[in-house]
């Protein structure tokens, strides 16, 4: 077999910055917290950005020709996590797997490793999209019975049945379930896009969707919003209700949908607030988590202080007092950022995901097919509205829910499924690339 | 048609991503400065850990809470438990209560008396410089009044009725304030054998205790319906000398007189009943005013609302008193004469502080001008030694806040005239015994206005012992302390809680005539 070439020089050139941010990030973090700088940690800083380099030379090598910028998007957004969950390993309980003990920081990078294989592995091995796009029902029911057997089978961390258990390690398999929901919805609308959008019924001036044919849709969904409800995951139901509405308004163009989609939401919100007790108490904390400062309100409230500690230009890396927020690896990583980086650097994290998902969209418009365009919206909203929920949790404009920040956050589930998509849209734009190309030859010809 | 959707979509998760763009803005840089400044905030916690914080003072310069800052710990200790309740604690486990909690930010130092300097401080964001408190009350009064109580649950509360300056104020059971403010480790076990001791050590009963107050309420009574016009010193009530021995029926419900013994009904005034402390004349009286002005004077006095010692943001809260059953944080209606006639006297659902009586006796002594209370005298620059007693450099006086006029002076007079005649008339003496009567034998001519309270609880409970008063109360005397005594479970008002009360007056006067 004869490698075919493809240089990637701007994915190189902007990937050439983290040799210097990662490693200086960690020097910064150990000679504020112990006052002198030691070898051993930057083993884990050099060690993510030649993982990010191999990568790199591993799509170079295999002609890749996708997208240039979400690898060094993602490879900084990931460094900044990295650094930060180095910064917080002191003050969160080390993993064990597989005989060693290793801290948050090294056993993300482990994670990172693992997701930049997959993502690699997808980018490059999915020759085209039939065996996403026609077997979306098998895909499906494989998601439905990921998300069966965590039902029966999983076991539940802090009150979320979301864990399953594999031996020397555990996963979260609603992480994956929203790549499933994404590749059936972008699947089942491309099929029905015109039955969809053409025939509509019209009860005075409000178009309702016509409903035979979104029922197959809409009973996966109902049946999948239901487990991540009934497991207790808000969050998850959330993003996937997020995830659903956005596909069905790019393929349909219609606001109308969105707006019955929001209001279905907005009454199902208040019949759970009124239903379910741990839904009620979840908003009685988002409304005022001041009302029980040292008890229910304690994850929130610290969050908040950590936010207004940081300030303008952030306490600086190891100087702040981010580990008094329970669950900052994983629930609270952007109050983290936005303490220690201050205003400035959390605003730079956000702009880095407005960047991808920007570039994750210009992919989806590139796109040669309404399949491959639907998903690569679908897969970039996944992430966007992720990012925007727990932030926005985080800053208390919404409840907080326990979905992670991707990339950042501490989780090896999620770490995989996030580098899983982003190999998806690596695959979307090189296939659009090589659409191209053959366009262009048989012009040339 | 999906490119056109997808550039849709770009603006709105473009929106999205500026909104929490703002909230970010919001919480790191507008609402910043309010939540750093919190006390729940880890930060305040870890500053706090290490901080100084002032010196607080008796009225005589005796010292009575101090801090030191040993291996970056700040420790306080506090010398005299019978101040445990008003001053509190200041405990990096358990938070600040009283007056630690009310001058918190002055005895840190975050904040400066004068608002100027406040200001500057902040712009130069200089260092806090604690300040120290000195209290209106002198120590040794203070320590005289929880001897007096001795192992008897209860509360003394002395208010000086010209400037509203509290004098004393102890409840019993106290507690040791140092081993949960010293160190944060010790502090939780510390806490915990606190809680553990019978009677409710962290209650201060003064400011958040309620009681049924009995027949010392009959002096509010008697107040209110002089004031508005609906008794005269010398009105009478025909039936009341039969209605002694035989109940007065109200609305079909008899209420009974209490053993009026070695004393025989008749035909009574103003003064001889309050002497004799007759139900049956004060339930006319109720009546005669009227649920409505009743619950009208209740009001001005301070009842039906919780009430304070300073003011503002520096207020120390003491709990609300009810003439009715609590509606709402008000009082609620009358249900009809036989809870008024029976409130009049101190009974049904009438339920008061010791500081709310105290200040009933205050407004009689002070010409019907109920006094603002305060309890900090003034703030002062930190004194680098505690030993030394207080720096001379006054930052700012408490303010004596103008009372509030809730009766007229000759109002005031008779009843003030009534009260010196229950613990001095003939009656009065013949009523309450031996014992009342030797508190005023002080030898000296000074003169003591009062009333006892015996307030029934439930069967099988003993009453309270109740004690209001005044002195010096002779002729055109400027009173100069008035008291609250209760104990509880204490039995009769004469017996236990008055002799206690004419004793701290009679220090009081002692101290403040020799200096």
């Amino acid at each position: 077999m004869r490698l075919t070439l493809a240089w990637r020089w701007t994915e190189l050139r902007m990937l050439l910055p983290l040799l210097l941010l990662v490693p200086l990030g960690f020097v910064v973090t150990h000679v504020a917290e112990a006052g002198v700088l030691e070898p051993g940690p930057l083993t884990l800083a050099f060690g993510y950005v030649a993982l990010m380099l191999v990568a790199h030379a591993i799509l170079v090598l295999s002609g890749h020709r996708g997208d240039q910028l979400l690898l060094p998007l993602v490879g900084t957004i990931g460094g900044a996590g990295l650094v930060i969950l180095n910064r917080l390993a002191p003050d969160v309980e080390p993993t064990q797997a597989f005989g060693l003990q290793l801290d948050v920081a090294a056993t993300q990078l482990a994670w990172f490793a693992v997701g930049l294989v997959a993502m690699l592995a997808v980018a490059i091995g999915l020759r085209d999209d039939g065996l996403l796009r026609h077997y979306k029902y098998t895909w499906a029911a494989v998601g439905i019975g990921l998300l069966v057997l965590t039902a029966f089978l999983g076991y539940e961390v802090n009150g979320a049945r979301l864990w399953l258990d594999l031996g020397p390690i555990a996963i979260q398999p609603g992480e994956f379930i929203k790549i499933i929901l994404v590749v059936f919805i972008a699947g089942y609308l491309a099929d029905n896009r015109a039955l969809l959008t053409g025939a509509s019924l019209r009860i005075g001036p409000i178009r309702v969707p016509p409903l035979p044919y979104l029922l197959p849709m809409l009973a996966l969904f109902g049946l999948v919003m239901l487990i991540a409800v009934r497991q207790n995951d808000l969050g998850q139901a959330l993003l996937l209700f997020g995830i659903f509405l956005t596909m069905l308004f790019v393929a349909t163009g219609r606001r109308s949908y969105v707006l019955i989609g929001l209001l279905l939401f907005v009454a199902g919100s208040f019949a759970a607030y009124k239903l379910f007790p741990h839904v009620a108490a979840r908003v009685d904390i988002w409304i005022d988590p001041f009302a029980d400062p040292t008890n229910k309100g304690f994850q929130p409230v610290r969050g908040l202080f950590a936010l207004a500690r940081g300030g303008l230009f952030g306490e600086g890396l190891g100087q702040g007092l981010p580990q008094s927020i329970p669950y900052v690896h994983t629930d609270f990583i952007f109050a983290a950022v936005a303490e220690e980086l201050g205003l400035v650097g959390a605003f730079a994290l956000l702009a880095l995901f407005l960047a991808f998902v920007f570039r994750g969209l210009r992919i989806a418009m590139l796109a040669r097919d309404e399949f491959s365009a639907l998903l690569a919206v679908g897969l970039t909203a996944s992430l966007a509205l992720q990012t925007l929920i727990i932030v926005a949790g985080n800053l208390k404009l919404v409840p907080l829910t326990g979905i992670t920040l991707p990339f950042v956050s501490y989780g090896g589930s999620s770490v995989l499924a996030s580098f899983v998509m982003v190999g998806l849209l690596l695959n979307v734009s090189h296939r659009t690339a090589r659409a191209v190309d053959r366009e262009q030859g048989l012009k040339d010809r | 048609m999906i490119a056109t959707n997808v550039r849709r979509l770009a603006v709105y998760l473009l929106l999205a991503f500026v909104v929490v763009s703002g909230g970010l803005g919001w919480w790191q840089i507008l609402d910043a400065p309010a939540l750093n400044a919190r006390a729940e905030n880890p930060q305040v916690i870890a500053a706090r850990r290490s901080a100084m914080r002032g010196t607080i003072f008796d009225a005589k310069g005796a010292l009575l809470a101090s801090s030191a800052v040993i291996d970056g710990v700040s420790r306080r200790t506090y010398t005299d438990a019978a101040f445990s309740h008003l001053i509190g604690y200041a405990s990096l486990r358990f938070g600040t209560t009283g007056v630690e909690r009310a001058y918190d930010d002055i005895l840190t130092g975050r904040a400066d008396p004068n608002p100027l300097r406040d200001l500057m401080n902040d712009i130069l964001n200089r260092r806090p410089e604690p300040k120290d408190l000195t209290l209106t009350i002198d120590k040794r009064l203070q320590d005289f009044a929880a001897a007096q109580l001795g192992d008897a649950i209860g509360a003394v509360v002395a208010i000086d009725p010209r400037t509203g300056a509290i004098l004393a104020m102890t409840s019993i059971p106290t507690f040791d304030a140092t081993p949960i403010s010293e160190l944060p480790d010790p502090a939780g076990p510390a806490m915990a054998r606190i809680t553990g001791r019978p009677g409710n050590p962290l209650v201060d009963r003064a400011r958040q205790g309620r009681y049924v107050p009995g027949s010392i309420m009959k002096v509010l009574t008697a107040a209110a319906a002089l004031d508005a016009g609906a008794i005269t010193a010398h009105t009478t009530f025909p039936d009341q000398p039969q209605q002694e021995t035989d109940g007065f029926v109200v609305n079909g419900f008899t209420i009974r007189e209490h053993d009026l013994r070695p004393v025989t009904p008749a035909l009574w005034s103003l003064s001889p009943a309050l002497q004799v402390s007759s139900n049956i004349f004060f339930a006319h009286v109720g009546l005669e005013l009227g649920a409505q002005r009743f619950l009208e004077y209740a009001h001005r006095f301070g009842f039906c609302a919780g009430g304070s010692i300073g003011s503002g943001a520096r207020a120390l809260p003491v709990s609300a008193s009810y003439v009715t059953a609590e509606t709402d944080g008000d009082c609620g209606p009358f249900t009809d004469d036989v809870e008024l006639a029976s409130a009049s006297f101190g009974q049904a659902r009438v339920s008061v502080t010791p500081i709310q009586m105290a200040l009933i006796a205050a407004t009689i002594a002070n010409d019907g001008v109920m006094p603002a209370l305060h309890a900090v005298r003034d703030v002062r620059v930190h004194a680098a030694d505690a030993a030394g007693g207080p720096s001379s450099a006054v930052l700012e006086e408490s303010p004596s806040g103008d009372g509030s006029r809730v009766i007229s002076v000759d109002a005031a007079r008779v009843t003030r005239s009534a009260m010196v005649d229950a613990v001095e008339g003939e009656l009065g003496r013949l009523y309450a015994g031996q014992g009342s009567v030797q508190l005023y034998g002080t030898g000296s001519d000074v003169h003591t206005a009062g009333k006892t309270g015996t307030a029934q609880r439930g069967e099988g409970q003993a009453p309270h012992s109740w004690f209001i008063g005044f002195a010096p109360a002779q002729g055109d005397a400027q009173p100069s302390i008035a008291v609250a005594v209760l104990i509880e479970g204490g039995g009769s008002g004469a017996g236990r809680a008055a002799p206690i009360g004419g004793a701290v007056m009679a220090e009081w006067l002692r101290l403040a005539g020799g200096g």
